[in-house]
Order: structure tokens, then C-alpha cells, then sequence
């Protein structure tokens, strides 16, 4: 194992034993192999910058490295392309170590030396983030790297394998041209993300969102500050911000269009789907912490003569996510909300037992321009999980939910 | 005024609120014991003659800071973040040692003036710095962001007991004006080391980092940027507005009864009370021990934050004390060492100390200020928002005067010759 620290700035000799430079830093190329070094970036006496590339290099040892080829050969090799450069883009920086659901700074990077096919490879192991690195860092130079070695031992040593790094790159065609994916990040909880979210800075969380999928970016927005999600849509293009917004639940996506700026969120609006664009429309009408501005429209009605195999049929195709239903409400044909029949109860009934014979005695709602003081209450009071709205001809209209009434107790407290 | 401009103020008046904090915070911590007794002896030495420096003070401390707080507002980035990224573990490493050092000086400050301040109303400083130590370390390890910043908005309200302890003392208002406009210089080293003593005191390295962090942590809005902008320029305005009382009150209570020489700031509130009454004194060692609560709590705060995130350690007030524990260490660390310098050493031997800590300041402030002039003009951190010609000039210039005087300030406290 060798450490990056003890490789920067480590002579390189060629071939003959003649002296080309110094190593200031190493190029990996994710196209080809994202665990290996790609390149060697050396600096030569007269200051200028030569490559040598992965396949020149003979061996590697803490004093010394050597090239398999002549100085004249390495002077001569075409500059490499863009790279991912340890020193320049990981060293020092802010990656996310996907493992523990946190950011971290680099304070080292650690590769093992292979030899393969007659030269040697350097792969990258962990990058290196606790105290016996920054000790690394804070002695390179000034005494042997033996010494160091024996210090730095000494200290507890943090790493995290490469494969567990997941890098950020707020430019995004730098981020295309070195395949720096966010997938790793992806597959967390969005809700860890959304902390993750937050340490970065204003860039960084910009390219986040824009390199994830709408449907990923969608459910972080409801876990981040609605002040946060305003300023991310407003820095990522317009369509790409409506997609985004056309995934969120209606409420929240109401929350944050109110949050931005007026010409914005009208592009938003006219670049959204009609349909999802018309439900937070009308959500917008409705005057701050009332019942109207809490609900969402997401909700499944059906009228009483519908069957249990009826549900079946409308949770498949219901838009929103899926985990949030825990009633079934029943409507008449004006639409009148005449009854809720817990999904419990629907669990244990008959394929084809008419929902009306299912419903609950007494159906509780509160009307849109209920006070979400009253709201709150009602839900402490009945231990509600949801609680239908309805307009003042009792018209089912929308549905509050729990989560947003526990965030709204937060927000107040 | 017709229906939309009310309404539109408003909702300016409504951002601005949200928005303020801490360029206000910042600035009045500023005026800690070790500003105050600055302050009192430029007044009890000198009278009004140094009010005219001021002037230049405040617009050096704007330019400063309002650099800064741009740089967080853009980048979201703290100050230790961005050096930490653009110049290397080894650089940030021992900036962060530099600040560590000097805010543990400036912490027993803190904690002197606190005990010094209590004296004035007869509380033991056994009693008092302990309890004021386990108060400022309790409300940070205990409360929120937004809980502990309303505390310290309104540990801010409170240094209005400055303007009206000068107000009491019934100064020469006029005198004072001519003096803020009419520089007078003389040729004596005990006025020239106080001239550096009053600039040295308010633009402070600790103060760019504290800035920038908490710009960040409130997670403000490039849109928003013009009213953190106003919040940044009205501390900075409050800041020496303050001291201009201070000065004032002793200047015309002190200097003119004779009573030049004060070793502390509770000392100069104690001199105040035959000249001025006892409510003029009262207030201004209310004044004392507001600010060095206040500043007891920032200061080591502060310096637990930058130096855990130029390092890339978990921070954060926001954090739970496992997830984030080297954060909370230091803090409770900086503070408990703090308090007891206070009960431990006698006052001769908190001198070096303090000295200490002035002179790590001094030889930060340059490191400080030129990464920041660097940085602030950078265009991929920057975008729009970089220095423009005629700003750079002026940052440049108060650069190099603030490092000139710095250096002067340095080499003067090492011949006590030249120590009035």
C-alpha cells in the first residue's frame, strides 16, 4: 500500500536511469477503469508538464519511480485527455461517503501497487479521511517518509473504499466526460440524502438535482426546507424544474411554487403537466394554513356501490405514491362525501362486498377554509392518519394528510 | 402611500427580518471587554481625540466583512472550506492552530470582563464566571440555530445601555462631532499605540470566519443577498456607533475629571459612578457583562466551528453532541479553560496571555485578508458576484494599511516602552 501523500512529488527516472521529473499528480479515466491510475502527471525542471501513461510506468517504490520507456518517448506521448486528477479534484474536496450517509473531506488517498503484464499499476483502494492521514498531510515533506509512517501509526486511520465514494462535480459536462454518477448517492433513502443534501455547497446541491432522475429529486424535495427548494428549481433549468415538480405531491408542489417568484412559477406551471398543473392551480387559491393549502389531491373516491375488487382496480392506477392510502373514500354521484372505509377493513372483506356496507359510522371532515390550528387538533384528538376535505356544499375536494401535519407541528413549535 | 408599495414593503421589511442576524451578531460581538476597555481608555487617556478614527474603521470593517458574507451567500461555502480546498491541509491547518490560540486568549478576555463587570455590582467573580460559563455552555449545547440566534439578537438590544450611560454623562456633544470628522494626529507613542489599539480591536481574523459560517448555516439566498448586504452594513455601523459612546462616556467623565488612568473595563465603571451617577455606572457594567456573555458564547463557538470544518470534522449547533462530538469538545474545552484562566491567575498573569493572543491575531490577519481578496475574486467561485475594480482597490488598500498597522501594533507590544 502506498499513500498519495508519499507519492506526490516523487522523483521519475527513465529507463537509462536518466531524471524526467517530479509526480504532481494522477489522472484516472472512469471511461475505461474507474479503480485504477490512467496516468502520471509529472513536472520536469524546466517547469513544464509531461505524461506518462499507465502502461510506461516499470516500478513505483516510496523513493523512487521508474518508466519502462526512454525520456525521449515520455516527452513525446500526446497529452492525455481530461482526467479525474486525485490531487486536483479529490484531494482536500468534499465527497459523500455512501456507507454512512455522510460528507467528508479527503484528507488522503490510498492505492495498492499491482503488477500486471510487465508494469506496474497503481489502484485505488479508500480514500483516506481521519487523523492518521491529516497527520500524513501535515508532516509531508519535512522528514522521511519512513518517520512519517511510524507518526502517523500512531493515529486512528478512517478510510472509505472507492467504491463507496461517490464524488461530486457541480460542472456538468465535466461531470458526463469523467462518468461521475450519482447512482451510489441514488440508492440511499431520500430522506439521507436530503441531510446530504444540505452540507453541500449551493453548486454541489445544484448538480445533485439535476443529475438525478425527477422521481428521486421529487421525493428529497419533500424532506428539504421549503425556502431550500424554491432556490434549487430556480437554479436548474425550467423544464428540467418541472419535471421535477410534476412528481411531487400537489400540496408540496403548491407550497414551493408560492415560494418562488411569480414569473417562475407561472413558467413552472405552463410547462407541467395539465392535468398536475391544474390540481396545484387550484391548491394555489387557497389562503396560508388553512385546511385548502394543506391537502393534497391525491386521494382514491369511489362511490359506494363500487366493490372491494373496484379498490384494487383504482390503487393500480393511482398516481401518487402508493404507501400513503389508508382510506377508500366514498362519494355520491354529485361528488358529496358520504363515507371512508379504512383499507383494513377492505383487506378482510369479500372480493365483491359492496364498500358502502364497509364504511365507518361517521365520517369526519373539515371544510378548506378550516384553520389549521383546528386541523392540528382534530388530529391529535382522533388519532387520524388522514382527514378529508371538503368545500362548503360538502363537495370532497382534497385530503390531508398526517406527515404534513406533523410537519406543520415542527415548523410551529 | 397607496396599497401595493405598503404592501410591497412590507414584505421587504418581512425578508430583511428573516434575513438579519448575523452581519449584527458579528458586529456587536465585536465590542467585547477587550473593545470596551480598548474603547475606555482611548476616551479616559485622549478625551474626544480619537473619536475621528472611527470613521475609517467602519468603512475598512464594511469592506471586510461584507466581502466575506458575499463569499458564503454565493459559494455556501464557509471561509475555512473555501482556503481549505484552494490552498491545502498544511495552510488551513495552521490557520485553524492561529485561531485556536488567539480565541482562547481572547475567551479569558471574555471571562475577565465578565468577572471584572460583576465586581461593579459586588458579585464575586467565583460565583460569577462559573455561573456565566455554565450559561453560555448550556444554551449552545441545549438549544437550536433559531433559538440560540434570538438570544443573541437580543443580548444585542442590550448594548443600548451604552448610549444612554453616555448620554447620563452629560459630554460636550459637540466637541464629540468635531472630533469624529477632524482627524488629529499626534507624534507620541502613547496615542499612536491607542490609534492601533482601536483599529486592531474591532477588525479581528475570528470575525471573517464566524461571518461566513453563520451566513451559511442560516442557508441565505443569492436573492436575498442585498438584505443580508444591509444586515452586514448596519452591524458594522452599530459596531462603532457603540464605541463612539463609549468613548464619548468616558471622555467626558474621566479624561476631563483627571481620572486617566483605568486598569479594566469594570474599572472605568466604577470611575464613573462619582461623575456620572450611579445609574450611568450601572449601566455601563450591565453593558460589560452583556457583551462578555456574549461574546463568551460566540467566540469559542465560532472557533469550534471553522476549525472543525476547515479540518472536516462533523459541526454544527444543529447537531447532536454524538454525531458531531470534536465540535462539542472544543467548545466546552475553549470555554471551561476560559473560565478558569479567570479563577486561577491573577490579573498579572492573564496579561500574557491576552498579549499572546493579539499577536497571533496580528500575524493572521494578513494570511486571512489576502486568501479572502484571492478568493472573492475568482471567477468560477464567484460568477457575478466578484469584486468589482473600484471595491478591489479599496479592499486592497484597507488591507494593506490593516497589515501595516497590525505589524506596528505587534512590534509596539513587545517594547512596553511605548505602552502608555
Amino acid at each position: 500500500m502506498i499513500y498519495f501523500t508519499e507519492i506526490e512529488n516523487l522523483p521519475v527516472y527513465d529507463v537509462t536511469g536518466a531524471y524526467i521529473g517530479r509526480i504532481v499528480d494522477l489522472g484516472i479515466d472512469p471511461n475505461q477503469n474507474a479503480m485504477r491510475v490512467a496516468a502520471y502527471y509529472v513536472r520536469t525542471l524546466d517547469k513544464t508538464e509531461v505524461h506518462i501513461l499507465r502502461e510506461q510506468m516499470q516500478a513505483i517504490t516510496v523513493r523512487s519511480a521508474q518508466t519502462s520507456v526512454s525520456r525521449k518517448e515520455i516527452h513525446s506521448n500526446k497529452p492525455v485527455g481530461e482526467l479525474l486528477r486525485v490531487r486536483k479534484d479529490v484531494l482536500d474536496q468534499q465527497v459523500i461517503d455512501v456507507n454512512h450517509r455522510k460528507v467528508v473531506r479527503v484528507n488522503d488517498v490510498d492505492f495498492d501497487l499491482q503488477p500486471i503484464d510487465g508494469h506496474i499499476e497503481l489502484r485505488v483502494l479508500d480514500v483516506n479521511v481521519g487523523m492518521a492521514a491529516a497527520v500524513r498531510r501535515l508532516l509531508q515533506g519535512l522528514t522521511s517518509k519512513h518517520t512519517i509512517r511510524k507518526i502517523s501509526g500512531f493515529f486512528p486511520s478512517r478510510t472509505i473504499p472507492w467504491e463507496f465514494v461517490n464524488l461530486i462535480e457541480p460542472d456538468s459536462s465535466r461531470r458526463l466526460k469523467l462518468r461521475i454518477s450519482y447512482e451510489r448517492l441514488a440508492r440511499l433513502h431520500p430522506a439521507d440524502i436530503a441531510d446530504i443534501l444540505e452540507e453541500l455547497s449551493r453548486d454541489e446541491q445544484r448538480s445533485l438535482i439535476e443529475a438525478l432522475d425527477h422521481g428521486t429529486a421529487a421525493q428529497i424535495m419533500s424532506e428539504i426546507p421549503t425556502a431550500m427548494q424554491a432556490q434549487l428549481l430556480e437554479s436548474i433549468p425550467v423544464e428540467k424544474a418541472a419535471d421535477i415538480v410534476d412528481e411531487m405531491p400537489p400540496d408540496e408542489a403548491a407550497d414551493v411554487l408560492q415560494e418562488l417568484p411569480p414569473e417562475t412559477s407561472a413558467k413552472l406551471l405552463a410547462d407541467m403537466e395539465k392535468e398536475d398543473a391544474q390540481e396545484v392551480k387550484e391548491l394555489l387559491g387557497f389562503e396560508e394554513d388553512t385546511a385548502g393549502a394543506l391537502m393534497t389531491t391525491h386521494y382514491i373516491a369511489l362511490e359506494g356501490s363500487a366493490t372491494v375488487e373496484n379498490v384494487i382496480e383504482a390503487m393500480k392506477q393511482f398516481e401518487g405514491p402508493i404507501e400513503s392510502i389508508h382510506s377508500v373514500y366514498l362519494i355520491d354521484a354529485e361528488e358529496h362525501l358520504v363515507g371512508a372505509v379504512p383499507l383494513a377493513r377492505i383487506l378482510l372483506a369479500p372480493a365483491n362486498t359492496p364498500l358502502r356496507a364497509l364504511s365507518v359510522e361517521e365520517v369526519r371532515s373539515v371544510q378548506t377554509d378550516t384553520d389549521a390550528k383546528a386541523v392540528i387538533d382534530l388530529f391529535r384528538k382522533y388519532n387520524l392518519l388522514a382527514l378529508p376535505v371538503v368545500d362548503d356544499k360538502n363537495h370532497l375536494v382534497g385530503l390531508v394528510t398526517a406527515d404534513d401535519v406533523l410537519d406543520l407541528v415542527v415548523r410551529r413549535r | 402611500m397607496d396599497r401595493v408599495r405598503l404592501k410591497r414593503f412590507r414584505t421587504k421589511l418581512l425578508i430583511f427580518l428573516a434575513v438579519v442576524g448575523p452581519g449584527i451578531i458579528t458586529a456587536n460581538v465585536d465590542n467585547d471587554p477587550g473593545g470596551i476597555y480598548t474603547y475606555s481608555v482611548a476616551g479616559a487617556k485622549f478625551g474626544y481625540t480619537l473619536l475621528w478614527t472611527l470613521i475609517p474603521v467602519t468603512i475598512a470593517l464594511i469592506v471586510v466583512q461584507e466581502m466575506v458574507a458575499r463569499m458564503g451567500v454565493v459559494t455556501g461555502k464557509g471561509l475555512a472550506d473555501l482556503i481549505r480546498e484552494e490552498y491545502g491541509f498544511r495552510t488551513t491547518f495552521f490557520l485553524m492552530f492561529c485561531l485556536l490560540v488567539a480565541d482562547l486568549g481572547n475567551t479569558v478576555s471574555e471571562f475577565a470582563g465578565l468577572a471584572s463587570g460583576m465586581s461593579v455590582f459586588g458579585v464575586s467573580r467565583y460565583i460569577a464566571v462559573p455561573l456565566g460559563a455554565f450559561l453560555v455552555w448550556a444554551l449552545v449545547v441545549k438549544g437550536t440555530y433559531r433559538f440560540v440566534e434570538r438570544v443573541f439578537l437580543v443580548g444585542c438590544i442590550f448594548y443600548v445601555a451604552y448610549p444612554i450611560s453616555s448620554f447620563l454623562a452629560r459630554p460636550s456633544w459637540s466637541q464629540a462631532m468635531i472630533n469624529t470628522v477632524r482627524p488629529s494626529f499626534r507624534l507620541d507613542s502613547g496615542y499612536l499605540y491607542m490609534t492601533l489599539g482601536v483599529i486592531g480591536t474591532t477588525i479581528a481574523p475570528w470575525m471573517q470566519f464566524y461571518l461566513q459560517s453563520a451566513v451559511v448555516e442560516k442557508g441565505i439566498k443569492i436573492k436575498d443577498w442585498t438584505y443580508s448586504r444591509w444586515d452586514v452594513i448596519i452591524g458594522c455601523f452599530l459596531t462603532d456607533i457603540v464605541a463612539f459612546f463609549i468613548i464619548v462616556a468616558c471622555a467626558a467623565t474621566l479624561y476631563v475629571s483627571g481620572h486617566r488612568n483605568i486598569a479594566d473595563a469594570g474599572d472605568a465603571a466604577m470611575a464613573l459612578r462619582p461623575l456620572a451617577g450611579r445609574l450611568a455606572s450601572a449601566l455601563f457594567a450591565f453593558g460589560l457583562c452583556n457583551a462578555a456573555l456574549l461574546s463568551a458564547t460566540i467566540l469559542p463557538l465560532a472557533t469550534a466551528y471553522y476549525v472543525c470544518e476547515g479540518l472536516g470534522i462533523e459541526a454544527g449547533i444543529n447537531k447532536r453532541v454524538e454525531e458531531a462530538p470534536t465540535f462539542y469538545w472544543l467548545y466546552t474545552t475553549l470555554i471551561a479553560l476560559g473560565a478558569l484562566a479567570v479563577l486561577v491567575l491573577s490579573d498579572q498573569m492573564q496579561v500574557p496571555i491576552i498579549l499572546l493572543s493579539q499577536v497571533v491575531n496580528g500575524i493572521m490577519l494578513p494570511f486571512v485578508l489576502i486568501f479572502m481578496l484571492r478568493l472573492s475574486n475568482r471567477e468560477d467561485l464567484m460568477g457575478q458576484y466578484q469584486n468589482t475594480r473600484t471595491f478591489n482597490a479599496i479592499a486592497w488598500l484597507t488591507c494593506v494599511v490593516m497589515i501595516g498597522l497590525t505589524a506596528m501594533l505587534i512590534v509596539s507590544s513587545f517594547f512596553p516602552s511605548a505602552y502608555p
